[in-house]
């Protein structure tokens, strides 16, 4: 974030602390993509994705009192995202994971690339479990260094490279079609 | 892990935008709350007052529950990961063993 | 030793540690050293401490509705204790023996008995595994993998039932031993 930027994010942050709906509203223009996105692979269905969203500022909207500062605003969204997105992921056994290719309006493919290697890898990373899935994200998503990853989650550090070398090897092998994510994790899409 | 695939991975993860409106139905989300939250805390009667001093006790309890199910989480994916550990070096025993039980060839191990 | 195939290992395994009692499990703990000079050069470490209140903890999370959780709870049953140090290193044979010798001299103490050794010369694997014997009962089993460039130990202290762990295979990242199935 550039000082432009993160100035930006401290005087919303410190109007909407004071009341000021319109800094409130900015706040959520400035992070909802992130925030979005999050739920949205977390959960592969836009419609749970939004609803998350929502959640998300809602209790942002409750909790404002207690965020320091920008930086720790980012880390709380990102930590209260995942989390209520493993909770539903849990209570929801049975959740039918949509692929998401399936879904019209998700990324469009606008840089240089592969898209359908990036749908493959979008549909696999749906099928990993909760946790295994929060790791990738926040590291390939949301370039977090694994220490960082095992403070918003709460997780051991080598949990947490646990799952991202195991989550990577799967990637890697279901699309060389060598291993399987049923193999490497419950098979029928439930949660551990 | 090639730095190809990360990318891959990065480019497959590029964050998106919700729906145009977002910000106004979190807007209006919240002002809904606001009004029943309004219309709950602005009732008098001694009940409600002690319904929201249990609510209160309610939340903390359940606060130290939730981090007690974070920690019997935690301990239940490491006790996952010993065992996958476990299982990965019996294995590699396993491999050793059918290696050591076939016929000799050329670039036979010799085990 | 060389000789005997997975099955019978299991077989053995099995025979020798049900029931199992976890009598003097202390002594089946082995001492790990904290291995600072190994983390220090690893590029990647595991390493998970799981005592009796852990392995409860745990369990208690275990949904017994799931196969999954029923399967591991199953496997955990009598067993007190999960030690795991695992590290991987960018190059090969990076850890020192010394630091691998160490512990193997425990396991040179009485009542523990060299089950399999395991040597493949073209994989450049080591794999010992032994087992604690407390009269005609088991109580503690460790694993050392030497490989090209990752070391493991694993010690487990209580009973465990290889044929139950053989359940596990496809799941949770555990790898499928392949075992034959019991008639």
């Amino acid at each position: 974030m550039t000082d432009g930027a993160a100035c930006s994010v401290c005087d919303s942050l410190a109007r909407a602390r004071a009341g000021d709906p319109s800094a409130f509203a900015e706040l959520v223009r400035q992070h909802q993509r992130t925030v979005y996105s999050l739920a949205l692979r977390m959960l592969a269905d836009r419609h749970k994705a939004e609803d998350l969203a929502q959640e998300v500022f809602l209790r942002l909207h409750r909790n404002l009192a207690r965020v320091q500062s920008d930086v720790h605003l980012l880390f709380w969204l990102r930590q209260v995202t995942t989390r209520l997105a493993i909770d539903r992921l849990r209570r929801e056994p049975k959740y039918q994971l949509l692929p998401l290719r399936a879904d019209p309006g998700i990324a469009s493919e606008n840089s240089a690339g592969d898209p359908l290697l990036r749908r493959q890898l979008r549909d696999l990373i749906g099928q990993l479990p909760a946790a295994a899935r929060a790791v990738v994200l926040l590291r390939y998503q949301e370039d977090m260094e694994p220490l960082e990853i095992a403070t918003v989650l709460e997780m051991p550090l080598n949990t947490v490279k646990s799952h991202l070398k195991r989550s990577l090897a799967v990637l890697r092998g279901k699309l060389s079609g060598v291993a399987s994510v049923a193999a490497a994790f419950p098979g029928d899409g439930s949660v551990p | 892990m090639s730095p190809d695939f990360e990318n891959e991975l990065r480019e497959a993860l590029r964050a998106v935008d919700p729906e145009d409106g977002f910000a106004e139905r979190v807007r209006r989300r919240i002002a809904s709350e606001t009004r029943m939250r309004r219309r709950w805390l602005s009732a008098r009667w001694a009940p409600e007052a002690l319904a929201a001093s249990v609510l209160v006790a309610v939340l903390g309890v359940y606060g130290w529950e939730q981090r007690r199910e974070r920690q019997g989480l935690e301990a239940r994916q490491q006790l996952i990961e010993a065992l996958r550990v476990t299982g990965e070096k019996l294995d590699l025993a396993y491999r050793g063993v059918q290696d050591a039980s076939r016929p000799a060839s050329a670039d036979d191990a010799g085990a | 030793m060389r000789s005997l195939t997975m099955k019978s290992c299991v077989a053995l395994l099995a025979v020798l540690l049900l029931p199992a009692q976890a009598a003097r499990a202390g002594d089946a703990r082995l001492l790990l050293p904290d291995f600072q000079s190994l983390e220090s050069k690893a590029s990647e470490t595991v390493s998970i401490t799981l005592d009796p209140s852990l392995i409860a903890m745990a369990a208690r999370f275990l949904d017994a509705n799931k196969p999954e959780d029923a399967a591991v709870r199953k496997a955990i049953s009598g067993i007190t204790g999960i030690y795991v140090r695992s590290y991987t290193f960018d190059a090969d044979f990076a850890y020192p023996k010394a630091d691998v010798d160490g512990v193997r001299k425990q396991l040179s103490a009485p009542g523990w008995q060299q089950l399999m050794q395991v040597h493949s010369r073209k994989e450049h694997n080591d794999v010992d595994i032994y087992i604690r014997v407390d009269g005609s009962k088991a109580n503690g089993l460790a694993i050392i993998a030497s490989e090209r460039r990752e070391f493991t130990i694993v010690n487990i202290v209580g009973s465990i039932d290889l044929q139950k762990l053989h359940e596990l295979e496809g799941h949770f990242g555990i790898p499928d031993l392949q075992l034959e199935q019991k008639k």
